[in-house]
């Protein structure tokens, strides 16, 4: 595509888009669970590095990123995860995430059970917010999420939902998940009828 | 869909010694090729993980707390410092949290003295983002997001002169007029929600059409839905275009360094265009010289 541009990149963009594509080429290829997490590691860890990020793309590692989400080895899903909260800073990557249907697949991760997963899915979704994907993104299944999450006993967790709180959703659609969290909350204690 | 924390793993329940404070194994399988300068364990570093706060253990108990301090501040100013006494320490050894000024001094100073000895001890140093406030963890992502986002810009213009250059060895006054057109570019009025030319001045570098009217149109929902407050948190993030704080140019040259990108205010960036842009094939350079004599041609529309 436009390798021509990463070849003559005054910061050895050559060899560094070569690079890349070794370690994409080793992920695809080995059968090794072991070496399959490390070269994810590095490409998540790379994909922090702006110099990287158009090499990325080309080697449409997005898509490799969000593929890993629905694996079952959890640090797939966590390096994965981590990877695309690393990309989605960048708004062309940012695109590529959302035209693939990020959203959900993103917004899956946060019932993980690891903590990073989750930090990486709502920063990420955080990334992700244009004025097209916001009413996406602040569904009120995730506003009231993240409205659970402000309140938890981990800080990290804590402190990072209220930033989406505040950054991405409206002061009504907080109030409306809020209310939905009470009727939630006091419907528990009361007995259904029987006959329902 | 949601984790609830009431049946929530161990993850969540563990006390102030946190998963990402544990020093990992170093991984020992991995092939030359991939082998780093230093034995690393497998692990990933994203925005959450970074932290301007890091936490020292293995400072021996010796009363070194000012060279410890000091050797912390080769990297950037300490904001803050103190013992921490309730955190669990090796016999002989103490606990320090060191608060920087910048991310950038955190992470150099991680670098630098994570693994390193001491006074005899050796020291470990992680990020503590446990300790962040929400508006820590806002400011955090929102410089990152405008470093990025500079860098991209950066490297957008670098290209559009190497490819200059390489097509048109002859017209070096090209590049050097495209450099000066970009600073003027950033005082056009940031109120203009229809101007395409607005949106395209910072993507010079993209040999790009015009938009389809449908794309402008997005442009003026911005300010329509949200309250005053999250408007501006959003503009500042995502649309310089409604941004209403003028500010002035100043030359954003590629040889900026990532200090000076940082120590920034919050700058007009155009991340807003970036979900109009496409990668399109390269037009003509008949048509890329066009347009640059096009754009010198402007007023400047203060």
């Amino acid at each position: 595509m436009r390798r021509s541009d990463s070849r003559s990149d005054s910061t050895g963009g050559a060899e560094r888009f070569e690079y890349l594509q070794t370690l994409v080429t080793e992920f695809q290829d080995t059968d090794s669970g072991e070496a399959k997490e490390q070269v994810l590691a590095n490409l998540a860890n790379f994909a922090y590095d702006p110099k990287n990020m158009e090499s990325l793309r080309e080697l449409q590692v997005t898509d490799l990123f969000l593929d890993m989400l629905t694996e079952e080895n959890q640090n797939l899903v966590e390096f994965g995860m981590g990877g695309l909260c690393n990309l989605s800073m960048e708004p062309q990557c940012r695109d590529l995430i959302l035209q693939s249907s990020g959203i959900s697949l993103v917004t899956d991760c946060l019932s993980s059970q690891r903590e990073e997963t989750v930090l990486s899915a709502i920063t990420t979704l955080m990334n992700l917010t244009t004025p097209q994907s916001r009413s996406d993104i602040t569904a009120p299944a995730i506003v009231q999420c993240m409205l659970r999450f402000s309140l938890s006993e981990n800080p990290r967790l804590r402190s990072l939902a209220a930033v989406f709180l505040q950054d991405c959703c409206s002061r009504e659609q907080v109030a409306r998940a809020e209310l939905q969290m009470q009727g939630q909350q006091t419907a528990v204690g009361i007995p259904l009828p029987k006959d329902s | 869909m949601a984790a609830s924390s009431g049946n929530s793993s161990s993850c969540w329940d563990s006390p102030e010694v946190y998963k990402h404070h544990e020093q990992r194994k170093v991984c020992i399988s991995r092939p030359k090729y991939r082998e780093g300068r230093n034995d690393r364990a497998v692990k990933v570093y994203t925005i959450n993980l970074e932290s301007r706060y890091l936490m020292v253990q293995g400072v021996p108990a010796i009363g070194v707390m000012p060279e410890l301090i000091q050797r912390c501040a080769l990297y950037g100013a300490v904001e803050e410092y103190r013992p921490l006494d309730e955190y669990p320490a090796e016999e002989f050894t103490e606990v320090y949290l060191v608060k920087f000024q910048k991310l950038t001094s955190a992470r150099a100073a991680k670098r630098h003295m994570d693994e390193k000895s001491f006074y005899g001890g050796l020291l470990h140093v992680c990020y503590v983002p446990e300790y962040e406030s929400v508006e820590d963890i806002r400011f955090k992502l929102q410089d990152r997001r405008r470093y990025i986002t500079r860098a991209a810009q950066n490297r957008v213009r670098e290209k559009e002169q190497k490819e200059a250059e390489k097509e048109e060895p002859t017209t070096s006054r090209t590049a050097t007029t495209s450099e000066k057109i970009i600073p003027r570019h950033d005082q056009r009025p940031n109120n203009d929600n229809t101007g395409e030319n607005t949106k395209f001045s910072h993507y010079s570098g993209f040999q790009l059409l015009p938009l389809p009217p449908q794309e402008s149109h997005y442009y003026g929902h911005q300010n329509q839905h949200w309250t005053g407050q999250t408007e501006d948190k959003m503009g500042t993030l995502h649309n310089a275009i409604i941004d209403t704080r003028q500010q002035p140019a100043h030359g954003l040259s590629s040889s900026q360094t990532s200090s000076d990108r940082e120590r920034d205010t919050e700058r007009r960036l155009t991340p807003k265009q970036a979900p109009a842009v496409r990668f399109v094939p390269r037009t003509t350079n008949l048509e890329n010289r066009k347009r640059k004599i096009q754009e010198a041609a402007k007023p400047n529309t203060d």
